[in-house]
């Protein structure tokens, strides 16, 4: 009944061979004279090149003070922040950091309220949230830290090809106006596979949830004016639709639940061998989700920031549209030297490759693009300490 | 030779016939509507105990490949890293339901004194609030807990201790007065002819008596707050290294297995399984503990 | 010669009111203490639930309780659809745990041989030992696969023709949510009644036998009846209990905010509204939670209330007193 996703196999360390690529790209760079004037011939890669002190960098990260951390937030990126902190923790014993998947909402408010040292988030912080951190707290850095991508996963009885699926046939079964597996826009969609006449069941969340946001959000891109339902970690989903709390609750009633059909990370999905759609990128391509064609997607805009964050439905044949950055949340005045020193040198350890972007194909996360590398690190130097002194360096 | 002589009907044998032969025809429908409700009785235990042979056996299945040495002793680990254990989270455990249990028995038992000796309108108050406090949900208790406690002094294993205590109170409140209630009328009056003080009655005839009920109270609600999960949610933070200071935040049972079965990974499930097995077991050996304890109690008062 | 005996004092006649020396008063007083310390504490409660609903008040009035539409994206804030799912489910929980929790508690009292008495007490009691959250798992990919394919379809044939079994079988709902609540209240059920029902006097027993009772009327017309109070005690806490499960309900009942018309429906409780939406809610959607929270207080005191007139109109004044 499920498939298994080739591209699982292909899945390649892309940050390593993408920074020795950057590497060689600087050198040709700098070994030509630089003619400003005229477009780049030289072969830089899509996502960017990573900076040349990126090794000096991260050295000095591992000399933060000893002590514990504690941060808290989204649970997408729990798996990849426990295993990069935990990687931190073995290169410099003497400090933990102790990150809880609440929420990304929950995360927030422990933010705001001072309980953590950072929080992450699959959706930065709107300017109503920000609205509640005290005035004298200073402004609030918010930097993505790893990139995800969200799979439509399905469970139909007889159907082992893998579907396709598009923006308006999605919006049209979430909304609950396509009833039936064999209506005519996925069987057109899908010639030569036998699709029953039994009724869809939508598989959706109950709780708030950053990968509602990111689906949403790419739904909405995708049918302006066709999609009504919104953009939100919360959704007033049609009755039809069945609810549940947590990815693993989804994705735990997808399996149990035969002609149904819902959207659960992707890694959650490649881990538990869910058959999952290909979907159709702005390109016209349908795309099968997988860290290549994620990362292809990113690579199309590294220029996110906190108020533009959005990265669903990017041009390019091989983008997979349905993807988003997650995000962690830090104060740019640091109130204490040891702790704001700590906080940073994690988070700009765990941002980079060589640090602990590394491990993120292991758990089938996307590694940050080397541009996007780049602005996280350039946006941590500007956090400072009790003195003004930044306290990131090299 | 023998005459068979009619005898003309006699009023009084007649109706002392009539009236035993009723009740012997209901005897029988009587005795038959008996053993039908007993044996609705019966089927009754079985319907209770197949889910919990069900439940039991899932969590064996699932938990028992979880437990080794390491489960034990080590405290939980990212995914991928082997040799991940509990360890963390049952120290949790321990010190929070430890603390709840040190507050809530003794407070809950006296009130339950109270409510059990007293009639006025005040103790029927107190009686209303209490069952009524049985019925918040635990996660509002959880919110509670938030706000009293976590936004003031930041999460800490005496937050979780503080919800937790708040649930089992009204448990061992409202167990404890039915168990005192339970103590016949006329082993206080006897004490009391005896010239006893109250305190002295409490403490050498109505609790001794009432303690295998009172137990069964306590069991309860020890099951119960180890079990829930919603107010530990809100209020200890979770901490995936070793702790043991209440003061600071921690794991605890409940919230691993919630926390790690949502995992898109097996062997972070498996440990969800193998905690909730733990609770199960340790649950199962106060209850049998208690039981024996119980019934030792009963057999040297006779 | 006469001696003069100074006489001796008596001793003092050993206080034989026992070692506690504790007063009357002082002994009430203690009591008392702890008495007003638990109404503290619950008005404590009460006071910060009421001041972080109160915005919720503010803005929206009161009509929003008895609304439809829960739609918080578009300031929808609708409450009915919750507060009749928690009562549709504590209702099927405690429709199926009183008559078969009663059932087994007599079993266990009076029925089962002496010797294996401790053993089934606690089998039926380890149903308590199972976490919240672990019924849910299990419920959800165990139980629901079943009830979808087969509890539910047997169902709607033999009991279609009520209207309460429309809708397609899912297996997550109501009815699915209901069974697993039973399960979860049952040990509280069994185990405070079985207590309560075995302490009652052994004269009432058999003076009923000794009348000619079948063993079902001494249970039915002697025990039951004595034990009345505390058997409102085990209901009363089993379907507090049921009111106030969050983690289970949640992840079984199909978290949809919509009015169930149907047993097998997928519905929402207040409580699991709140888990499902308290981490990430700020504003008028939090203070809304919490008002949640107060209305499902308010359900509790009104269920209390009516399970205690029941008793009381039933039993008559003498309820209590053969409890003692």
């Amino acid at each position: 009944m499920t498939s298994i996703d080739q591209t699982r196999s292909t899945r390649a360390r892309r940050a390593a061979p993408l920074a020795a690529l950057g590497l060689a790209a600087a050198a040709l760079l700098s070994a030509c004279s630089s003619s400003s004037s005229t477009p780049t011939t030289t072969t830089t890669p899509p996502g960017g090149t990573l900076s040349a002190s990126n090794a000096a960098f991260l050295a000095a990260d591992l000399k933060a003070p000893a002590g514990t951390l504690n941060a808290s937030g989204s649970t997408f990126v729990q798996p990849f922040f426990t295993s990069a902190f935990y990687a931190y923790t073995g290169k410099n014993q003497g400090l933990q950091v102790n990150y809880q998947g609440v929420g990304s909402g929950a995360g927030i408010t422990a933010f705001e309220s001072g309980t953590v040292a950072f929080a992450a988030s699959d959706v930065p912080m709107a300017a109503s949230d920000l609205a509640k951190v005290p005035a004298s707290s200073g402004p609030v850095i918010q930097v993505p830290d790893i990139l995800g991508g969200v799979a439509v996963a399905y469970n139909v009885p007889g159907v082992s090809a893998r579907l396709k699926l598009d923006g308006p046939t999605l919006a049209g079964i979430f909304d609950g106006t396509i009833t039936t597996w064999n209506a005519s826009q996925i069987t057109a969609l899908n010639p030569g596979v036998t699709l029953p006449s039994h009724a869809i069941v939508p598989e959706v969340r109950a709780d708030s949830s950053g990968t509602t946001y990111i689906f949403t959000d790419y739904l909405k891109s995708a049918n302006p004016t066709a999609w009504t339902l919104g953009t939100s970690k919360t959704i007033a989903w049609p009755a039809s639709a069945v609810q549940t709390p947590k990815n693993s609750g989804v994705a735990a009633s997808i399996q149990s639940t035969p002609y149904s059909i819902g959207y659960i990370e992707l890694s959650y999905a490649i881990k538990n061998k869910f058959a999952y759609a290909a979907v159709k990128n702005a390109a016209g391509a349908y795309v099968v989700p997988s860290l290549n064609t994620v990362a292809a997607d990113a690579d199309q805009k590294t220029g996110v920031s906190s108020t533009d964050f959005s990265i669903v439905n990017q041009p390019g044949a091989t983008s997979y549209p349905i993807s988003g950055y997650s995000w962690a949340i830090l104060l740019q005045k640091q109130t204490s030297d040891t702790t704001g020193a700590q906080v940073v040198k994690v988070l700009d350890w765990t941002t980079h490759t060589g640090g602990g972007q590394d491990l993120a194909a292991g758990l089938d996360y996307v590694a940050l693009p080397p541009a996007v590398q780049n602005q996280v690190r350039t946006q941590l130097l500007t956090v400072t300490g009790t003195t003004g002194q930044t306290l990131l360096s090299k | 030779m023998t005459v068979l002589v009619d005898l003309p009907a006699d009023p009084t044998v007649e109706r002392r016939r009539a009236v035993q032969a009723a009740a012997a025809s209901s005897l029988r429908r009587r005795k038959l509507a008996s053993t039908a409700a007993l044996g609705v009785c019966w089927v009754f235990l079985a319907v209770a105990v197949v889910p919990l042979v069900a439940v039991v056996a899932y969590v064996v299945a699932k938990g028992l490949p979880a437990w080794n040495a390491d489960f034990f002793t080590n405290s939980t680990v990212p995914e991928g890293i082997p040799g991940g254990g509990v360890w963390n989270a049952i120290v949790g455990t321990m010190v929070i339901t430890g603390i709840a249990i040190v507050v809530t028995v003794p407070l809950g038992l006296l009130v339950g004194l109270f409510l059990a000796e007293s009639e006025g309108r005040v103790a029927a108050a107190l009686r209303f609030t209490a069952d009524v406090m049985t019925g918040i949900p635990s996660i509002t208790v959880g919110i509670f807990g938030y706000i009293a406690i976590v936004r003031n002094y930041g999460y800490s294993g005496f937050a979780g201790a503080f919800a937790i205590g708040f649930i089992m109170l009204p448990v061992i409140v409202r167990a404890g007065e039915s168990a005192f209630r339970g103590v016949p009328t006329s082993l206080n009056e006897a004490a009391l002819a005896l010239g006893a003080r109250k305190a002295t009655i409490a403490r050498r005839v109505v609790v001794p008596t009432a303690l295998p009920g009172v137990i069964t109270g306590v069991l309860l609600a020890v099951a119960r707050g180890l079990g829930e999960t919603a107010p530990l949610l809100l209020t200890i933070g979770g901490n995936q290294y070793l702790q043991w200071n209440p003061t600071k935040q921690m794991a605890a049972l409940p919230t691993t297995i919630y926390n790690s079965s949502s995992q898109p990974y097996a062997d972070q499930v498996q440990l969800a399984w193998g905690a909730a097995l733990l609770l199960v077991v340790v649950v199962l050996v106060l209850s049998i503990g208690s039981r024996l304890l119980a019934a030792r109690l009963r057999k040297e008062r006779r | 010669m006469t001696v003069v005996e100074t006489p001796r004092p008596t001793p003092a006649p050993p206080d034989v009111r026992g070692r506690l020396r504790l007063p009357d008063r002082g002994y009430r007083g203690i009591l008392a203490v702890a008495a007003a310390l638990v109404a503290a504490l619950a008005a404590w409660f009460l006071v910060s639930i009421i001041i972080q609903a109160k915005p919720a008040f503010s803005t929206l009035g009161f009509s929003w309780i008895l609304q439809k539409t829960w739609d918080p994206t578009h300031g929808k804030y609708g409450l009915l659809p919750f507060i009749l799912g928690t009562l549709e489910v504590t209702a099927i929980a405690v429709v199926l745990a009183v008559p078969i929790g009663l059932g087994t508690a007599l079993a266990l009292a009076y029925l089962v041989p002496a010797r294996t008495r401790a053993a089934l007490s606690t089998t039926v009691e380890l149903l308590a030992a199972v976490p919240s959250v672990v019924y849910g798992l299990w419920g959800l990919v165990v139980l629901a696969p079943v009830f979808r394919d087969t509890v539910e379809p047997f169902l709607t044939s033999v009991l279609g023709w009520t209207g309460l079994f429309n809708g397609p079988d899912q297996g997550v709902g109501l009815l699915l949510a209901g069974v697993i609540l039973f399960v979860m209240i049952l040990p509280t059920m069994v185990a405070i009644s079985r207590d309560v029902l075995a302490v009652v006097p052994n004269e009432q027993l058999e003076g009923a036998m000794a009348l000619g009772a079948t063993r079902w009327q001494v249970l039915r017309k002697v025990v039951v009846p004595g034990a009345r109070t505390g058997l409102l005690g085990a209901f009363t806490l089993a379907t507090g209990r049921a009111l106030g499960e969050t983690v289970a309900v949640a992840l079984v009942i199909g978290n949809s905010p919509y009015i169930a018309h149907s047993i097998k429906s997928p519905a929402a409780t207040i409580p699991s509204l709140i888990v499902n939406n308290f981490g990430e809610a700020t504003g008028t959607e939090l203070a809304v939670l919490f008002g949640a929270g107060l209305v499902l207080l308010v359900i509790g005191i009104a269920v209390n209330s009516v399970a205690r007139w029941l008793v009381w109109s039933t039993a008559g004044p003498s309820a209590g007193a053969t409890a003692r």
